[in-house]
């Protein structure tokens, strides 16, 4: 059994738990027929057939979470990326306080402190460009 | 002088908005509720639990001979349990990192914005117009910037998950289709067995009471165990939803960001909530 492929085995099952609802089917039409012992024999059958399907899917089902092993690590890999993108998202507050911080050097530069307005557009321009631009950050 | 500071201050803001030149328009409303609705779907619980516990369910249909090998089988889907569970929440992390994206930090943002007004309200020097433009501006160039890095890691999130979310939710899918629902058909024929067995063994007397009894329970029960099938269904219209609606904006990725996906992503999000819908449906 273990040569088979996940989908073969599925299908392995079906044909299983057919065969037992079949067998239980004839059992109930030839029912007049049958002596207690017979009937007997054939339900431990039918519950052994039903047993033995749902044993098989368990495997087959085992076999689909072996399988989808590589794919789930990317994917989380992939969420582990959201994560640090969403907390890259919360550290924009630093450009925002940076642009109060422009509002305020503007309002210093009216009173004569023209000097300082080049050093804020830089850091301004400084933060934005690191998070626009997430090369050299966690974007790798 | 003072002339000269309002033209430099002006200047300065031009430039911070020409060095940022950043497109403003980003509407992410519809990834968000997209991924919201595969996050709340993607997580529903029941199915993997009545896997698990179909076993325990079964005894009461079996002879006792029978337990030993229930208890085996349950053995082995307890130990499955905890991969089931890490399919599930996988996507549903994946949905919600998607969904935080997409809908941004607009409370973080804006509380940043309230900030900004009580130190434009400090900046005294400033007139109540340009404390206005001001504001704006630094709005304006706020919303930008994060508009911009969302799109940006939003596209990208997509692009680099879409393929193992597509095979995570088949094999999901596969499961519930190929292993979960036949194996609740095999209880469902195992329940058909026991009460038929009561009802029509040979020598049974045929007490009228009992049987109208017996066939009532066996309805019941077999109701119990479609109602499970049922869920199992519409977990797996779901999960299929998911992943089209993903491939769509895959597809389109240089459409998100922008106003262009309402239109035609629009019947992905309503067949999603439609699933998510009937899925609540069945497990009340």
């Amino acid at each position: 059994m273990s040569k088979l492929t996940a989908d073969e085995t599925f299908e392995l099952g079906n044909l299983v738990r057919d065969a037992a609802v079949s067998l239980g089917d004839w059992r109930i039409e030839n029912r007049s027929r049958l002596s207690q012992k017979e009937w007997d024999e054939l339900d431990d059958k039918e519950i052994s057939l039903l047993n033995f399907a749902s044993s098989i899917y368990t495997s087959a089902i085992g076999m689909v979470l072996d399988d989808s092993q590589a794919p789930l690590s990317r994917l989380k890999s992939d969420v582990e990326h959201a994560k640090s993108a969403i907390q890259h998202i919360k550290a924009f507050k630093q450009a925002l306080d940076l642009a109060s911080a422009l509002v305020l050097f503007a309002g210093a530069v009216a009173s004569g402190n023209v000097a300082e307005i080049p050093a804020a557009i830089v850091a301004l321009e400084d933060s934005a460009a690191a998070i626009v631009n997430p090369r050299g950050s966690d974007d790798n | 002088m003072a002339h000269r500071a309002h033209g430099r201050l002006w200047l300065a803001l031009t430039v911070v908005l020409l060095v940022a030149g950043l497109p403003a328009c980003a509407s992410f409303k519809d990834v968000a509720t997209f991924a919201s609705l595969s996050a709340n779907g993607a997580g529903y619980g029941a199915v993997a639990k009545d896997y698990v516990g179909a076993i325990d369910r079964r005894k009461q249909y079996q002879p006792q001979k029978f337990q030993g090998e229930l208890a085996a089988l349950k053995t082995r889907r307890e130990a499955q349990r905890a991969s089931l569970d890490v399919l599930q929440q996988t996507i549903t992390d994946y949905m919600q990192g998607l969904g935080d994206l997409a809908s941004g930090n607009i409370r973080t943002y804006d509380e940043s914005l309230k900030d900004l007004g009580e130190n434009l309200n400090k900046a005294s020097l400033l007139t109540d117009s340009e404390k206005d433009a001001v504001g704006a501006l630094a709005t304006l160039l706020a919303r930008s910037v994060t508009a911009v890095y969302r799109q940006h890691e939003i596209r990208k999130m997509i692009q680099d998950g879409n393929q193992p979310l597509q095979d995570v939710a088949m094999a999901m899918r596969k499961i519930v289709r190929n292993g979960i629902i036949p194996d609740l058909q095999a209880e469902s024929a195992l329940v058909e067995r026991y009460y038929d067995n009561f009802m029509l063994a040979p020598g049974n007397p045929a007490e009228p009471v009992a049987m109208a009894l017996a066939r009532e329970t066996k309805a019941e029960a077999l109701d119990r165990v479609d109602d499970r099938v049922q869920s199992a269904q519409r977990y797996n219209t779901m999960l299929d939803k998911i992943a089209q609606g993903h491939q769509y904006l895959y597809d389109h990725l240089d459409m998100i960001g922008n106003d262009k996906p309402g239109g035609q992503f629009t019947p992905y999000i309503e067949s999603l909530r439609t699933a998510y819908r009937d899925l609540l449906e069945v497990a009340r």
